[in-house]
């Protein structure tokens, strides 16, 4: 080309660069100044407390720099922040010891939700329908100050119903206090797969109204009745440390583990011997045990002591339970009621731990105490290899604050009918309630609905004015584990990062709404952290030279021997405890019409729901089925093959009380006349990965209650199941085959 | 074996040269649009993400791998007509030849696409050509998969040379006798071809090397196809049998597709006088014996599968048996064995027609055996957690239905541009075949007359 | 030169499935959301097998972790075209994302199935985001992706160690599968240190490996259930 030609195309060409790079976005993009130090690129490491289930287990969280899209003054741009990357369990809180389950790692994504509530938001439509406008924090906290002022001029302090979560902790403690100062009843914390049977049961064979707490690593034998220690129950983390110890911790000695069950946990699939039992029928079998051990002179009666005496013919041992009763009632064998029991005696120390569906039968209270009995019988309480109960800190007298404690509130119906003014804290009953109960109707009619949830789940979505909590990673996490521990904990942690959007740390807005009340509640804290540091204060300093709130919160909490005087003592035996003798379940449904029982079970992934909007968690195969961003059900082999199910197909379960549809899952480890279910999918609202996703089996579950008690007896209802169609595509495995090919098969 | 007169030769085999009729456009435009569709829907494969496909964990070869295998198979046709036949010059193969190499020159540009169509990033499939590249390292020449580019690779280079050294003295002809644009382009792909005894004897030459030559690298190509599968060890892939069992099977499907070919370009094209009855008898015997040897090699593989009662082989072996691939295994032993053993075998059936039939059965016979070699295997390895299910997705079938067009497509064009049948060849064997009768049983047959044989 | 290795004690494991979650927050696996795992794309590079033999009421089901065995003899390495699949001299089996060219034929010479395809771009739902682990790369659409027994944290641990002019300890090293795993099934460590921890797993009459017949000579030891 000629010299002019070449200067023109270069000026062409130049020019259409410069103005090409010109109004670009990125050149736009505004870069904020950090509100913290932060090196680039490398890891800090902070404490936390894992807020998921009722463990309490300890966190370690690795934190690095991090880009956050953030608006301000309008403008959007970016920051960098220090952002939690992974959490770990940490290594020196003694429930968890370094470890967590694949719930606790999920935790995580929490914070960095997409569908957060990110400010204070204000009902726009009809309740229930879900649409919110943006409120000012002043606005919101000046609103539910006006509700409360209300009941207070009215008198009507007692029509404030709160729903908590069931953690016990500081912030327990602190809403127990708000509660009570106002005048309302105590916060209702209604956890459906909660243990309030076992813990009733512990105070009256033990004093000791708490969960308890196994010495796994000591122990060598093991029997489960129904309890999925390994997987959902209790404290998962500590148990499954435990169970490591037991089996291959120490040199020669390898302990085992019994499981009775009507369908296969994930616990159960570990045993060395699996028992299936009758529902309803685990108490009966724990008293023929005690017959058996009693009758053999394997063990006395009066070793029982209190625990033995809760259970009627006790001390003439056990007349009622010989083996041949138990195994009509039970379906075990008398030859395996005399292998397991033998097991029991000579395989020292051993323990039994109750759980889940037995104590969620009409005679769950029975069987708790039956099995608290056994192992009184068999010496394994405070004993090493048996069960302990965590020594627990009496906060009351650690802060020295006085006691504050609210009246006794009604069931979670009752309470909600009778309120005026419900408040929310990360709770979700309406998901979780017997749909007899009518909780949605009873809240239709609360004039005023507060929630202080980060999620708009179903409950929340009732919500008239919502107050966005911190996530655990953005404010002070604390928990006091009531097991899985031998040792006191108080787990305690300061934010490990500052707070990604609008949101308040729901202790110190409880607060601030005490001191702005027509009649300010004097709440001894002014703040959430003062609250902390008051017990912290109190307890001895772990490392020499500190004290214990500043070991607390580099270490992530206190733990240790507990000064005599913070120790919440054992219960005496309350007064006229009649002894009780087994009952037979009771189930709902007529045995002909719904001629099988319904298992619900708390998910691996979920628990009782709570946790279905973690995405980590629906993509998780499930442990017995792989199955994932799935509902099923499961059905035995024969079963299914009589009502002409395969895997997929879609089925109706039905009981007297609604019916739902979900996929089936063709399955030989649960009895012919079972059917399971997971909890967890079902949610009509609850962020995009869980909305409208599978079905909920706590809606066809009939209101029958746990005799003695308040729980709902989950286990009690009866189904019948059809087949309604093919596979739909709603079941989704990972796995392709669930068995191993056998050599020579032909 | 009776061909028509010279004169006459020129006029019937150059005509779809010369004259073009709607049903010629209307042809290519309906198989232009499939194709069109096929590369739309490659490039939304592109772009979207390769997850618009079927595979999944854990099946990741599929319908494409399959394709591959099928269109590098029926390349096997050319060769070892052409070659073969030449070397022991059978003189029915005259009319067969170009034919026959031009399916294998189509056939390889198709399977050849296929590595790339496959491809999880095939904006960077050239890596696979061993260039000093700013990475500094070379392919992996212990890859199968890098055997294949080599080995593709030679056989199209050596294919295409097959295919158009014979051509010259043809394009000559054309070049004599067409005028304008045409006359300059055929004048370019003449070479300045004369027709001297010299420039013959070059030409003869040429072909003997090439004949021998193409011999071992289409036999070792197929089985460098083979290796993709029995170098992984995979149930019912690990056998020494793959390579010689994987170039039967080539040539089998070879020749079925070159006798749908000849079926067709005889109907089409008004060759009838050309393309004898006999010479479909004869490619129906050689089917037949493709047909017994494939039939040899499964039965010997599936035998001592079964001897060997591993656990996982026989789970797939099964699967392909009596279980959920049972239907397409029998098909595929039905069309490859079954129909062809009944129709090639019976001189009743060895019809032209019969011949058709048998040929379109082995086809379809013959890429149901490489998707039954694929992916009954992958998904039933040997952990069953890990067992999968494969369904194929619009995109490939769209790309495997747009091979078949492509392949048609580009016969079409190739058949409208250059005599199907190579015009000197046949007057060669015309001369030699009147020579010797002239002289009498034991003749020279090289045809001394060659000079006369232009043109 | 150290060569990385791994026990798997199948009596302690219970089948939980902490490692698999850990996995997917240690080494930015995306989710692929339920439409897709439907489809057979989910990314699980650990995962827990389970198996059921028997029927009711006599049944029993058995579960297994499965990882990426890393193996000596690795029928990946030899038909990757590019590379990508290769062993390094401290016995891993890497995978070099920016050589993957997507054949997918270290897939299907894989025995243990533990290769998994990136069939889209990945993406998270901001600000999902910000939990991405910098020490990892993200991988595009076309890559295989696998175990890479947490490379990340060798390669930090052995720097750091370096840097303090010490060795690496045993144990200081843990994959995120291990350091989540409540009942300690999953040990990591050095198989050419004769004291490591995993080295004595790795000798325990219990011990055995995954597909031996195979030939494959994995780094991996399961010990099986007493």
């Amino acid at each position: 080309m000629d010299r002019r030609s070449f200067i023109r195309l270069t000026a062409i060409s130049g020019t259409g660069a410069a103005l090409a790079s010109c109004g670009t976005p990125e050149n736009e993009l505004i870069r904020f100044v950090p509100d913290e130090d932060i090196v680039p690129g490398q890891a800090v490491f902070k404490p936390s407390v894992c807020p998921l289930c009722s463990a309490g287990c300890g966190l370690t969280v690795r934190l690095m720099d991090a880009d956050a899209d953030v608006m301000r003054n309008g403008k959007s741009g970016v920051v960098r922040i220090l952002a939690a990357k992974k959490l770990e369990g940490n290594a020196a809180y003694p429930v968890n010891a370094g470890a967590l389950c694949a719930r606790g790692q999920a935790a995580i994504q929490t914070t960095y939700h997409p569908d957060r509530i990110t400010q204070p938001l204000k009902r726009s439509g009809q309740r229930g329908d879900g649409r919110y406008a943006a409120m000012s924090w002043d606005d919101a906290i000046g609103e539910v100050v006006k509700q409360l002022d209300a009941l207070e001029t009215a008198g009507k302090q007692k029509a404030l119903a709160f729903f908590s979560r069931s953690n016990r902790g500081h912030r327990s403690a602190l809403i127990a206090h708000f509660l009570a100062r106002f005048g309302a009843p105590a916060s209702i914390s209604y956890d459906i797969f909660g243990d309030e049977v076992l813990r009733r049961a512990n105070a009256i064979s033990f004093g000791r109204e708490q969960q308890p707490t196994f010495d796994l690593p000591n122990a060598r034998h093991v029997i489960s009745f129904g309890a999925d220690f390994l997987g959902t129950w209790n404290s998962p983390v500590s148990q499954g440390h435990g169970y490591g110890l037991m089996r291959q911790g120490r040199s020669g000695v390898r302990g085992t583990l019994a499981q009775v069950e009507a369908r296969m946990s994930q616990t159960g699939a570990n045993a060395d011997e699996w028992v299936p039992a009758k529902p309803g029928s685990e108490g009966v079998i724990a008293l023929g045990l005690a017959h058996l051990l009693m009758m053999e002179k394997l063990r006395t009666a009066a070793a029982a002591g209190r625990a033995g005496a809760a259970i009627d013919g006790w001390s003439a041992g056990l007349p009622d339970y010989a083996p041949e009763r138990v195994e009509s009632l039970s379906g075990v064998s008398t030859a395996r009621l005399t292998r397991l029991a033998h097991a029991l005696a000579e395989r020292t120390p051993s323990v039994a731990i109750v759980g889940g569906a037995p104590l969620a039968h009409t005679n769950g209270l029975v069987t708790a105490l039956a099995v608290n009995a056994l192992n009184a019988l068999l010496g394994s309480v405070e004993k090493p290899g048996g069960l302990f109960f965590t020594p627990q800190i009496n906060l009351a007298a650690a802060s020295k604050a006085p006691a504050a404690t609210p009246s006794p509130s009604e069931s979670l119906d009752k309470a909600a009918a009778a309120a005026q003014v419900v408040l929310i804290d990360g709770a979700n009953p309406l998901f979780t309630a017997a749909p007899e109960w009518k909780l949605r109707e009873a809240l239709q009619q609360v004039p005023f609905i507060a929630s202080f949830s980060t999620f708009l789940d179903e409950t929340t979505a009732m919500a008239d004015v919502i107050l966005p909590d911190h996530t655990f990673l953005e404010s002070f996490a604390e928990a006091l584990p009531e097991s899985g521990s031998l040792t006191a904990v108080v787990g305690a942690a300061p934010a490990a990062m500052k707070p990604l959007h609008d949101t308040r740390a729901t202790p110190d807005v409880l607060i601030e709404i005490s001191q702005k009340l027509a009649r300010p509640l004097n709440l001894p804290w002014m703040t959430f952290e003062e609250m902390l540091t008051a017990t912290f204060m109190a307890l001895p300093a772990m490392t020499e030279g500190s004290d214990a709130w500043t070991d607390a919160q580099e270490k992530g909490g206190w733990w240790g021997t507990l000064p005599a005087r913070l120790v919440t003592q054992a219960a005496a035996t309350p007064a006229a405890t009649k002894p009780i003798a087994y009952a037979e379940p009771g189930f709902d449904g007529d045995a002909t019409q719904y001629p099988l029982h319904f298992l619900p079970y708390s998910s691996s992934a979920f628990l009782d729901g709570s946790l279905a909007h973690l995405p980590w968690l629906q993509e998780m195969p499930d442990p017995i089925t792989s199955a994932m961003w799935s509902s099923w059900v499961e059905i035995n082999t024969a079963t299914a093959a009589k009502l002409g199910i395969a895997d997929g197909d879609v089925v109706e379960i039905a009981s007297s009380h609604g019916t739902l549809r979900a996929p089936a899952v063709v399955s030989p480890g649960i009895a012919p006349d079972v059917v399971a279910m997971p909890a967890g999918q079902g949610h009509r609202t609850f962020t995009r990965y869980a909305s409208g996703r599978g079905a909920n089996p706590i809606e066809v579950l009939a209101p029958a209650r746990v005799e003695g008690t308040d729980a709902l007896a989950w286990a009690a209802t009866r189904v019948k199941v059809t087949r309604v169609s093919g596979a739909d595509g709603s079941l989704i495995l990972f796995a392709g085959g669930s068995r191993e090919e056998v050599r020579g098969r032909g | 074996m009776s061909q028509p007169a010279h004169a006459r030769i020129n006029v019937d085999l150059l005509r779809p040269l010369l004259r073009t009729s709607w049903r010629f456009y209307f042809l290519v435009a309906a198989l232009g649009s499939i194709v069109l569709t096929a590369l739309v829907s490659w490039l939304s494969q592109a772009f979207f993400g390769f997850g618009v496909t079927g595979i999944r964990w854990p099946v990741y070869w599929g319908f494409y791998v399959t394709n591959f295998v099928f269109w590098i198979g029926i390349s096997h046709a050319g060769t070892l007509i052409s070659a073969i036949l030449r070397l022991v010059d059978a003189g029915w193969r005259r009319p067969v030849t170009r034919c026959a190499e031009v399916i294998t020159v189509f056939a390889l540009m198709i399977g050849a696409m296929f590595p790339i169509i496959h491809l999880g990033r095939p904006w960077l499939a050239f890596w696979l050509f061993p260039y000093p590249s700013e990475r500094l390292i070379w392919p992996n020449f212990r890859s199968p998969l890098v055997w294949d580019f080599f080995a593709i690779n030679t056989y199209l280079t050596g294919s295409v040379l097959f295919l158009v050294l014979p051509m010259i003295p043809d394009f000559a002809v054309v070049r004599d006798k067409a005028t304008g644009v045409r006359k300059t382009i055929y004048t370019y792909l003449a070479c300045g071809w004369r027709g001297t005894p010299r420039q013959w004897h070059r030409l003869e030459t040429a072909m003997q090397i090439m004949a021998i030559g193409i011999v071992p690298v289409a036999v070792s190509v197929h089985t460098i196809v083979s290796f993709d599968f029995s170098m992984a060890p995979v149930p019912m892939w690990q056998s020494t049998i793959f390579g010689p069992y994987f170039v039967v099977g080539a040539i089998f499907s070879g020749i079925a597709g070159l006798l749908i070919a000849m079926a067709v370009l005889r109907k089409v094209l008004h060759l009838q006088d050309y393309l004898h009855p006999v010479h479909f008898q004869n490619l129906g015997k050689l089917l037949l014996v493709m047909a017994l040897l494939w039939g040899y090699f499964v039965f010997n593989e599936r035998l001592v599968t079964y001897y060997g009662n591993g656990p996982s082989e026989m789970a797939v072996f099964w699967r392909t048996q009596r279980e959920s691939f049972a239907p397409l295994y029998w098909t595929m032993v039905i069309c490859n064995f079954v129909l062809p053993l009944v129709l090639m075998g019976i001189r009743y059936f060895r019809t032209i027609t019969g011949c058709v039939i048998a040929s379109l059965g082995v086809v379809v016979g013959m890429w149901l055996e490489r998707f039954l070699i694929i992916v009954p295997s992958l998904g039933h390895k040997y952990l069953p957690y890990s067992y999968g299910i494969y369904r194929p997705q619009p995109v490939e079938i769209i790309i495997a239905i747009a091979t078949f067009a492509a392949m048609m497509l580009l016969y079409v064009l190739f058949a409208k541009l250059v005599p199907i049948i190579s015009i000197w060849e046949l007057k060669a064997g015309r001369a030699s075949a009147s020579l010797a009768e002239a002289v009498g049983e034991g003749g020279d047959a090289r045809p001394v007359a060659r000079g006369e044989a232009n043109l | 030169m150290p060569k990385w290795g791994m026990a798997v004690d199948l009596d302690r494991c219970d089948g939980c499935g902490a490692c698999v979650t850990a996995c997917h927050a240690e080494n930015n696996i995306s989710t692929v959301g339920a439409d897709q795992a439907a489809r057979g794309r989910a990314k699980h590079w650990i995962r827990v097998e389970r198996y059921w033999e028997g029927e009711f009421p006599d049944v029993r089901l058995k579960f297994r972790p499965v990882m990426c065995q890393h193996c000596d003899n690795a029928p990946c390495e030899p038909v990757c075209p590019t590379y990508a699949s290769h062993h390094t001299p401290d016995g891993l089996n890497a995978q070099v994302y920016n050589r993957c060219i997507g054949t997918r034929y270290c897939a299907n010479a894989c025995p243990y199935n533990v290769r998994f395809f990136d069939f889209f771009n990945p993406s998270w739902d901001k600000p999902l985001h910000l939990q991405l682990n910098p020490d990892v790369s993200l991988r595009e659409v076309g890559v295989m992706e696998k175990c890479t027994f947490c490379v990340q944290r060798i390669k930090a641990t052995t720097i750091q160690a370096k840097s303090e002019d010490r060795p690496v300890k045993d144990g200081e090293i843990q994959p995120a599968c291990a350091q989540a795993c409540p009942s300690r099934a999953l040990v990591f460590g050095d198989l050419s240190d004769p004291e490591s921890e995993v080295s004595r797993l790795s000798r325990s009459p219990r011990g055995s490996k995954l597909l031996e017949d195979v030939g494959t000579k994995p780094s991996v030891t399961y010990l099986s259930k007493q």
